[in-house]
């Protein structure tokens, strides 16, 4: 038999994957069609290629941990298959009420309060004693800790820092959004540029 | 409880283990045998098993993601859901070949996971040849002087670095076919495609490594 095979037979042929009276057909086609029978060798190289550089078995490093690993999660309990059926109880809309009520209980707390600032000169923050010690890293920085409940402030003074140079890039330390967020012509079609005379 | 979990089934009301015995006597590979003693819940045979498998799917999960830390706990998942499926497996096909249809499923799963946490914004790194570690593929793997060994090294290195450019399906195709050997029908049966897509992939991936390794393939 001489036809011509089909593209499927002959991708077969090519990787040796025929077997039988097919690949007697085929290769009784190909003998009078030397690309064929060179296709049929490029590809046996290039398998070789292949196979010679990139192994189709490497073991995973610690193998006996591998194993053991699997061993131990195939006998823990599988997961269940299919989430149980929800249940209806008191809690499902009883907490979003209580919540509900609470939010409103604290909005009509807050009308009610007097916020009138009292902001006594006299009663500047003052220096009060750190407990626990604030942590400072590094040596010979010490910090001190001043709170005012009136003026709803704190700071923290850190005495003993050196000067920050000039040089310091804090770029590298803060997220600064890509170019694309930031651009403020983002969504402008632009038109393209045209050449005068064109 | 040491038995395998047919998570579609009521294990209870079907008899353990659905290999034909028929096909574990012509099994050439005593895969078969194994899989029905594990089906019984003999954890033993499954080490056996993953033991005899475990260097193929690590190599076939490892050429696909080019990680070697992600490459080992996903192949741990491979057998992990393999022993959870293990009573659905009919030996239709070769053992090998579910467990790497098991492969290729999870391996997708973890990109599609990966492309969710990061929003996109590290879609082109998943398979990325900038992941692979250049170290690892000069290794001696013994047996050949080392002027072959590191020529291998570097062919390899440069495989993988052309591999990393290939689209996921099209790199899956060849390292199935080229590096794992499987036939094209097991690649089909891998892979969840056609006879005639998994062809269709394999000319064009050959094609355009080869263009990506001209020089290298011409000298050889």
């Amino acid at each position: 038999m001489n036809t011509t095979p089909d593209e499927a037979t002959l991708a077969l042929w090519l990787d040796d994957e025929l077997a039988g009276a097919d690949h007697a057909s085929v290769e009784a086609w190909a003998l009078t069609r030397p690309e064929q029978l060179a296709a049929r060798e490029g590809v046996r190289r290039w398998r070789a290629t292949i196979a010679s550089a990139i192994p189709a078995s490497e073991e995973p490093s610690y193998p006996d941990f591998f194993n053991s690993r699997v061993l131990q999660a195939i006998r823990e309990p599988a997961p269940a298959a299919t989430p149980q059926a929800r249940s209806f109880s008191w809690k499902s809309w009883l907490m979003p009420m209580a919540a509900c009520a609470g939010m409103a209980l604290t909005f009509w707390a807050g009308t009610k309060a007097t916020t009138t600032p009292e902001y006594d000169v006299a009663g500047a923050p003052k220096a009060i004693p750190v407990e626990p010690v604030v942590y400072t890293p590094e040596n010979g920085v010490d910090a001190e800790w001043f709170a005012s409940k009136e003026a709803s402030a704190t700071v923290i003074v850190l005495n003993g820092v050196a000067a920050i140079p000039d040089a310091t890039d804090f770029s590298e330390t803060v997220y600064l959004p890509a170019n694309r967020e930031i651009d403020s012509t983002a969504g402008i079609e632009l038109e393209p540029v045209t050449e005068p005379g064109q | 409880m040491n038995k395998p979990i047919d998570e579609t089934s009521k294990v209870a009301q079907e008899p353990v283990g659905s290999v034909d015995p028929e096909a574990i006597m012509n099994d050439p590979d005593d895969d078969l045998r194994l899989v029905a003693l594990a089906q019984k819940g003999d954890t033993r045979a499954y080490d056996e098993l993953v033991t005899r498998h475990r260097g193929r799917i690590f190599a076939m999960i490892r050429n696909m993601i080019h990680q070697e830390a992600d490459a080992w706990d996903l192949s741990q998942e491979v057998f992990i859901k393999a022993w959870r499926a293990l009573l659905k497996f009919e030996a239709k096909a070769k053992f090998s070949t579910w467990l790497y249809r098991i492969a290729h499923n999870t391996v997708y799963d973890w990109a599609r996971k990966r492309r969710i946490e990061s929003a996109g914004e590290f879609n082109d790194e998943i398979f990325e040849r900038e992941r692979i570690d250049s170290a690892s593929f000069t290794t001696p793997s013994g047996g050949e002087s080392p002027d072959a060994t590191m020529a291998n090294g570097e062919l390899r290195l440069k495989i993988q670095i052309a591999l990393g450019k290939l689209s996921p399906d099209h790199r899956e195709v060849v390292i199935l076919k080229d590096v794992q050997g499987l036939s094209y029908k097991e690649i089909a049966e891998a892979m969840s495609s056609s006879l005639g897509t998994v062809m269709s992939r394999l000319f064009y991936a050959r094609q355009k490594l080869q263009a990506l390794l001209k020089d290298e393939y011409d000298s050889r």
